[in-house]
């Protein structure tokens, strides 16, 4: 085998890479395109992925893991990447981490047609091949797999033949080689007909790249027959003999090259600086009422791309025009990700997003909406998760209650109410442990938060969203029987800002003579991009030093775990995506 | 391409390599193995002395070592002392051999896994963990003064953490990494306070192959060696699979390769520790 | 009932894999087979002068050979016999055929296992060129089946002994370095086969789904 680079020739289009029996419910196939391994799974919803067949965390095939409808576990770490947008999840290893928007899985477009699923992997130029006879009905042949190239194939296809399938109906003794045969070369296709005793059949047969040794043909005959057995035995019988013929006329070593793409180490590609900040134009889909002044929203990107992946207990920024900025909780379930489904309620006292949305934006209106951030997530290693509602305080939760219940997780929903009327999802609900607390008065409130929370236990955690009156009053009440203040988590979701977490300083940047100051909340990465500040960054834990920059001067807080001990105390690096400064200024080489 | 015949300053050549389990070698045997890419013949004389040689002409000998149960040779100059287990010399512990087996692999991967917690509650589940007990907890990772490899005050929870075990645990883990394809874990004994020590030596018989030598030396009296057997077998065929869907088979040292998260400390640091010994083998240097 | 049993062992794991389907419970006798080589000790030529693993010993009746326990097993303790259909004479014959066809990725499949694993000096291009004749054989028998509504190798509602007798070689085949991929049907089967109520796992096979 020479080492020609095969690329050259190496075919550009959609090919087929499994058949509609391959990408069944719950499972994962792996095929392979031009030298390309493929994890090719179908998600309860119908919709097709093909993936690059790797996990992004250590190079596992994904393949081998679990496609459990809604998303695809790899089987190393149990990461898990959502249906259509391939974002990650969740990471199992850190469960109080929402994983950073960069860790998606490479993905390829996809078509079904002819019962095929069909992919590209060089951009999506191009389309599926239109044959004309196949518009009819149709028979998907058993396809085959041989030990030969593409070319070597599609030049043997030609003195391929079978009987038209009326003669095998009637069980007649005629031998294919009987038939005429008329071949008609596509661009990696062969179209056949073949004619005998009166009757004709056509086939189209597709030369599938596996790689430049190997390749699949996958058959599909223009005709529906009564009887498919003896028609589908006929053409596997036949075709079989084609295979052992190509076999031995081709002297290529049958022994399998190693994947393609294989050979080099996935690396994310680096986040630009200033790809945060964009935005998605995203059109109202669906606007529908869902309970007494609640409307819910669907949102789909306008290009018509898949949007990125949203995390349980994650929020995305609507724009709704110059100055009026408002955030609202996805209320998705994993595997929901062609579209962002939002809750809003209409507060006659809001100052303007809520009512503005709720009475002005109508079907087929187009809104600028942010990517979705975390702040949040949603531990999954907690034997039982209690999930504490109030109003419209539902949004992240009713997402973390479709996560859990996905995840076979145990837990409970307490969902506070002023009327029943108000109480949205309810159908959904009705499926969980919920229970409904309706019309309390601020002191009813509170003594019922009290039982719910009960005595701590290490193995319960709280998620509550709702007014800050009735949130304040939660903690003050764990507080009061010894709750850990890392066991119940809050979202005030009528804060729209971060709750600050952590120091404030300032940075100077010694090229760009810039100073700026990094607020409690942000990152050094958030306010460098913020300030069109050139960096790059990848994987935005504190893991793989791409943000690093140069300290001039000032102590880093360093919370990495990329620097080594003696770099940690030389001070002279940081990364920007998690470290802070432990004094009031940092001097950085930017 | 054999190590040998390349330019190379990777001190993985002048290197000691486990290349057989010396409890498997019988009086006049002769048996061929392969290390770094090259043939080797090992020959046992009448007297149980072994001498190991290139299968190529000319056969001069090469340097051995019989310690820890296995037989050890260098390719190269061997300049870099064999490292030590002080624990072997202890009263009152088992000194064992658990196996070999063949992986189609390469061993700094094969080291990484070794060095990996997250994996237990999907990989080795109800053994060496169960979800929900999931999250890896922050633990410290130092380079000694000899530069050997450490990662301490590793914590997991297991459901059966040995042979030992009666009930789940909270298990206490340090790693120590003395070598480039060797790694020793010294792990909370359910009935000892002294820790186990499980090591895995992995002879890298190519770039992507290694033969691995699980190595023991427990506190245990009571198991048969047949049930301590088992159970490393059947955790080291849990991860055989997993190692062989892994691509690239050789260890990426650019730290933008593959996406680690802080459970990953001790990889990260063997990756970067590996960078800076120079070691090209059986990895994609950064 | 005792088992004399080496965790790693395909021919094992068929019988384990049986008395998980069918209920029974056992106890494992572990055999030192790697590295210890007690099945070729004197000490077990006693219970098998062949020094092959498994042997079942029901309580005193012992008996060595996979295939052979299998039969035993199912006759013993399947009320329904739909395992080892002995009531009807064309799947019994089947079941036998493809129990046969068992035999043959044993010293194919399985033997390419054993090399790569454990050292086992074989031909190994040659076994494996032979497994995948097999495995395409296999492959084409399934895709028929799933086009006609049947779920295993031997037609019918529910699996038989020779769904048992496949499976290990087959799961485990890509240990040997044969690779799979060309073989969905074979692939979709083995995924059935860990959705029979009783499954188990061993190492190197996992389930169908996350544990
Ligand atoms: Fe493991």
């Amino acid at each position: 085998m020479s080492d020609v680079d095969l690329r050259d020739e190496a075919p550009t289009g959609w090919f087929p890479v499994a058949t509609e029996h391959d990408v069944i419910a719950r499972v994962v196939f792996r095929g392979q395109l031009d030298g390309r391994e493929l994890a090719v799974w179908r998600a309860d919803d119908g919709f097709v992925n093909v993936w690059e067949n790797r996990c992004l965390h250590r190079g596992v095939r994904l393949s081998i893991g679990c496609n459990d409808g809604n998303e695809l576990v790899c089987r190393y770490h149990a990461w898990r990447y959502a249906n259509r947008s391939a974002g990650c999840t969740y990471i199992p290893a850190h469960p109080a981490d929402a994983p950073s928007r960069t860790i998606t899985a490479q993905s390829y477009a996809a078509v079904e047609r002819y019962g095929l699923i069909w992919t590209t992997t060089n951009g999506d130029e191009g389309s599926v091949p239109d044959i004309g006879t196949l518009s009819g009905p149709r028979l998907l042949l058993r396809s085959l797999p041989v030990n030969a190239s593409p070319q070597t194939v599609r030049e043997h296809l030609g003195s391929h033949r079978f009987l038209p399938a009326a003669l095998l109906e009637t069980g007649t003794a005629a031998s294919a080689d009987d038939a005429e045969v008329v071949a008609d070369h596509g661009e990696s296709w062969v179209t056949i007909t073949a004619d005998a005793a009166g009757e004709s059949s056509t086939a189209v047969f597709f030369v599938q790249p596996v790689d430049p040794h190997r390749s699949m043909i996958r058959g599909v005959l223009a005709d529906a027959p009564a009887d498919e057995i003896p028609v589908l035995r006929h053409h596997a019988y036949e075709l079989g003999r084609l295979v052992r013929k190509i076999e031995e006329a081709v002297e290529e070593p049958a022994e399998r090259t190693p994947p393609r793409g294989f050979e080099t180490p996935v690396i994310l590609p680096a986040n630009p600086w200033g790809h945060q900040r964009a935005t998605l134009s995203m059109v109202v889909d669906r606007k529908a009422a869902v309970a007494a002044d609640i409307a819910l929203f669907e949102l789909v990107p306008e290009d018509g791309s898949t949007p990125p992946t949203a995390q349980p207990g994650a929020h995305i920024d609507l724009h709704l025009r110059p100055g009026l900025v408002r955030q609202y909780s996805i209320t998705n379930g994993p595997g929901e990700t062609d579209r962002y489904r939002i809750a809003v309620k209409r507060d006659p006292h809001s100052r303007g997003g809520s009512a503005f949305l709720y009475e002005a934006i109508e079907e087929g209106d187009t809104i600028e909406v942010s990517p979705p951030h975390n702040g949040f997530p949603l531990r999954r290693n907690i034997p039982r998760t209690t999930l504490i509602a109030g109003g419209i305080g539902i949004t992240p939760l009713i997402a973390m209650a479709q996560a859990l219940d996905a995840s076979g997780m145990t837990f409970d929903v307490h969902y506070f109410v002023a009327a029943p009327q108000q109480i949205a999802f309810r159908r959904r609900l009705a499926t969980y442990t919920c229970e409904f607390h309706v019309g309390l008065t601020p002191a009813q409130t509170t003594d019922t938060l009290l039982d719910i929370l009960g005595t701590p236990t290490p193995t319960r955690q709280v998620y509550a969203c709702g007014p800050p009156p009735m949130l304040d009053a939660l903690k003050a009440k764990a507080r009061a029987l010894n709750w850990p203040a890392d066991a119940v988590h809050v979202e005030y979701f009528e804060n729209t800002n971060e709750i600050a977490t952590d120091s404030s300083f300032v940075i100077d940047l010694a090229r760009s003579a810039l100073t700026l100051e990094v607020p409690s909340g942000s990152t050094m990465l958030d306010v460098l991009r913020a300030n069109d500040v050139p960096i790059v960054s990848s994987c935005e834990l504190g893991a793989c030093g791409s943000c690093a920059a140069t300290v001039l001067g000032g102590d880093p807080l360093h919370q990495d775990v990329y620097l080594n001990d003696a770099e940690r105390q030389g001070g002279q690096v940081v990364l920007t995506c998690v470290s802070r400064a432990s004094g009031e200024r940092l001097v950085l080489d930017l | 391409m054999p190590i040998a015949t390349r330019e190379t300053t990777d001190p993985v050549l002048d290197g000691w390599h486990p290349i057989a389990a010396s409890g498997e070698l019988s009086m006049g045997e002769q048996r061929r193995t392969r290390l770094l890419g090259e043939a080797l013949d090992i020959e046992i004389d009448l007297l149980g002395n072994a001498s190991v040689a290139r299968a190529t002409a000319p056969a001069e000998p090469l340097p051995t070592h019989d310690r820890y149960g296995y037989l050890w040779t260098c390719l190269g100059e061997p300049s870099i002392p064999l490292f030590e287990i002080p624990e072997v010399d202890e009263p009152g512990r088992r000194v064992l051999h658990a196996g070999t087996i063949g992986v189609h692999v390469s061993a700094p991967r094969a080291v990484e896994n070794f060095l990996d917690m997250a994996h237990f509650p999907y990989v080795h589940t109800d053994i060496l963990g169960v979800e929900p007990f999931t999250e890896v907890a922050e633990y410290d990772v130092h380079i000694d003064s000899i530069n050997e490899l450490w990662a301490t005050d590793c914590v997991f929870w297991q459901p059966i953490a040995a042979t030992t075990s009666t009930e789940g645990q909270m298990t206490d883990y340090e790693y120590r990494v003395p070598h480039p394809y060797c790694v020793i874990l010294y792990k909370t004994s359910p009935i000892d306070d002294r820790k186990d020590v499980i090591a895995l030596f992995c002879q890298p018989v190519d770039e992507e192959r290694i033969e691995a030598h699980m190595f023991l030396c427990l506190l245990d009296a009571s198991n048969s060696t047949a049930m301590i057997r088992d159970f490393q077998l059947t955790i080291f065929g849990q991860d055989k699979p997993i190692l062989e869907n892994q691509y690239p088979k050789r260890l990426p040292l650019d730290p933008r390769a593959e996406t680690p998260i802080r459970a990953d400390k001790v990889a990260i640091s063997y990756r970067r520790w590996l960078s800076d010994q120079g070691v090209t083998y059986a990895v994609i240097p950064a | 009932m005792k088992l004399y049993d080496f965790v790693l062992s395909a021919n094992c794991y068929k019988v384990r894999l049986l008395l998980g389907f069918l209920g029974v419970s056992y106890d494992s006798e572990v055999i030192d087979f790697h590295p210890g080589k007690e099945h070729k000790g004197e000490a077990f030529r006693l219970i098998n002068p062949l020094g092959h693993i498994p042997v079942l010993d029901d309580d005193g009746y012992v008996l060595r050979d996979a295939h052979a326990i299998l039969v035993y097993l199912a006759s013993r303790y399947d009320p329904g016999r739909s395992w080892y259909p002995v009531t009807d004479p064309e799947r019994l014959g089947s079941v036998a055929q493809w129990m046969a066809f068992a035999d043959a990725t044993a010293s194919t499949a399985s033997a390419t296992r054993l090399h790569v694993n454990l050292g086992y000096d074989f031909d190994v291009d040659e076994r494996r060129a032979a497994a995948h004749e097999l495995f395409r054989v296999a492959d084409e028998h399934l895709w028929f089946g799933e086009r006609t509504g049947n779920d295993w190798f031997v037609p019918g509602p529910l699996p038989t002994l020779a769904d048992v007798a496949v499976f290990p070689d087959v799961v485990l085949a890509e240990e040997g370095g044969i690779d799979l991929m060309d073989y969905p049907s074979l692939v979709r089967w083995t995924g059935r086969v860990k959705q029979i109520p009783g499954f188990s796992v061993m190492p190197g096979v996992f389930p169908f789904e996350r544990a």
